[in-house]
């Protein structure tokens, strides 16, 4: 065990896969820094519908299942790299969802037609959810990179224990 | 490894206190020396002097010959293990051994060999991803011996390690460090106030009261041939029996008993005739025989001996390590003799050595 190569992989036996958490609790900021910035206050009862619960409760369990990822993936289980892959792609089909429908919808204020998502915000909620889908993508791919490495390492070591 | 010498040191606190007196002591390359003494002896103070966590107020500590008195602790190159193992608890111990290292912006790779490898030395290996709290107590301060060793300083500093252990993991892991010792052959420097500890790890032993060193000797020396009372009364468990006794023409005569001198006791106490002196006794060189009698007052059996406590005719007591089984009780006449003797000035309470 005197190469360098080998000697990182070993090191992964005691040092958690800190690259992939800490991509995921940024995940998790850039999707708590989306949902603060959807729902604007001047846009009449545009979100006051089914979504808004449903979005709620998506924010909930995206928080919860990406947490619970992290600290899979500071271990270098597999599992969790698949669980940020869904979520990851989950957060892009979002844009699709809420912000792109509410760029092109319309809402009565004081008498007037009013866009209920300009352009600011539409491009600045979907840079959110983009950064928070790829930091959870990347997490993932390199979650399953080390995990592979690992894996192969004690198999290696395991042999040569044997 | 390293070469420690400490010339003249002196401490004395704000408060003109001194803890400290005049200590002088060369620690050769990887020798392992233990500061033994009760409580309040100065023992931790010196120690944490030579680790730079205290001052020094007089005097000049010398590693390899370099002067570090005003050397910060940080820049002196000794690593410190102390009694409450000052762990991290949210660390896992693989991360508790790589702190200081990583600290210091080492290549985690070297320190990732240098853990393996004090890991390997100490027996953590399969610990290596558990946190502290997971961990028994000897094995927590192995994990704080092994930071102490992937730091690879030239002076090991232990401030009573053991002192948190129960006797059995006492032994055990005094054992480890024994080996350990031999392993890396460093220079070490070991506080502690169990006379065991010091008599079975060290290469020579300091032994300390009241600030002062009383003697400085290889283990032996200390037990067999102690410098003065407080020395011999330290040193040995059961602690040795004291008794006032008159050398009177080749007998000493102490209260209620008479033991006869033999040829070389005479020659050493050729100058202390008709004076009073101080005879020391250790339990186990005292025999049943016709010499002293007594009655018993208490017997303790300890498997392979018997310590048999008795009271002598003349209001003073004695302890015996009678070898074997014995089944005195409370009341019963008992008779010993005495086997090796100590003999102390009563003045100075020095010890009388053989052509005084």
């Amino acid at each position: 065990m005197n190469d360098e190569r080998t000697i990182q992989r070993d090191r992964m036996r005691f040092i958690n896969n800190t690259q992939s958490s800490n991509l995921c609790y940024l995940g998790i900021l850039f999707n708590v820094f989306y949902f603060v910035s959807i729902y604007k206050s001047d846009v009449g009862t545009y979100y006051y519908n089914i979504l808004i619960g449903a979005s709620i409760v998506y924010n909930l369990i995206f928080m919860l299942a990406v947490f619970l990822a992290s600290e899979g993936v500071k271990v270098y289980q597999k599992s969790s790299s698949y669980l940020l892959c869904a979520v990851g792609i989950g957060q892009i089909i979002r844009i699709f969802i809420l912000p792109m429908r509410a760029h092109t919808a319309t809402t009565i204020i004081n008498g007037e037609d009013a866009l209920v998502m300009h352009d600011g915000q539409f491009t600045r909620v979907v840079v959110y959810l983009a950064v928070s889908a790829v930091c959870l993508i990347v997490s993932a791919l390199i979650n399953l990179k080390k995990a592979g490495e690992l894996e192969e390492h004690m198999k290696t070591l395991n042999a040569q224990n044997a | 490894m390293a070469t420690l010498s400490l010339e003249h040191i002196d401490k004395i606190y704000d408060n003109n206190v001194q803890a400290v007196f005049d200590f002088n002591l060369d620690v050769k390359d990887g020798e392992l020396i233990v500061l033994v003494g009760p409580s309040g002896c100065g023992k931790s103070t010196t120690l944490r002097m030579v680790a730079g966590l205290e001052d020094i107020s007089n005097g000049k500590l010398m590693l390899d010959g370099k002067d570090i008195t005003a050397t910060p602790a940080k820049d002196r190159d000794m690593a410190m293990v102390f009694q409450s193992y000052a762990l991290y608890g949210h660390m896992t111990i693989y991360e508790n051994m790589a702190f200081s290292l990583t600290l210091r912006k080492e290549n985690p790779n070297v320190i990732h060999k240098k853990v393996l490898a004090a890991a390997e030395v100490l027996g953590l290996t399969s610990q290596l991803n558990k946190k502290p709290a997971q961990l028994s107590g000897g094995q927590r301060q192995r994990v704080a011996m092994g930071r102490s060793i992937v730091r690879n300083p030239k002076v090991f500093l232990f401030d009573e390690p053991l002192s948190n252990l129960d006797a059995k993991l006492r032994g055990a892991t005094r054992r480890e460090i024994l080996l350990l010792h031999k392993r890396l052959q460093a220079t070490m420097m070991y506080v502690t106030h169990d006379q065991t500890e010091a008599l079975t790890l060290a290469d020579r032993i300091v032994c300390m009261s009241m600030g002062h060193v009383q003697q400085v000797g290889t283990p032996l020396e200390l037990y067999d041939q102690p410098a003065n009372v407080f020395v011999a009364s330290f040193i040995g468990l059961p602690p040795m029996n004291f008794f006032d006794v008159v050398v009177k023409d080749g007998v000493l005569e102490g209260k209620g008993f008479q033991v006869a001198l033999d040829g070389e006791e005479k020659h050493t106490l050729a100058q202390y005739n008709n004076k009073q002196i101080i005879l020391g006794v250790r339990p186990e060189n005292i025999v049943e025989g016709p010499d002293v009698k007594g009655t018993v007052f208490s017997n303790e059996n300890l498997g392979m001996n018997t310590l048999v406590h008795a009271h002598l005719p003349g209001g003073g007591k004695v302890s015996a390590k009678l070898k074997g089984w014995s089944n005195y009780k409370a009341g019963d006449a008992v008779s010993f003799s005495f086997n090796r003797k100590h003999f102390f000035d009563k003045e100075t309470t020095n010890a009388i050595r053989g052509g005084k």
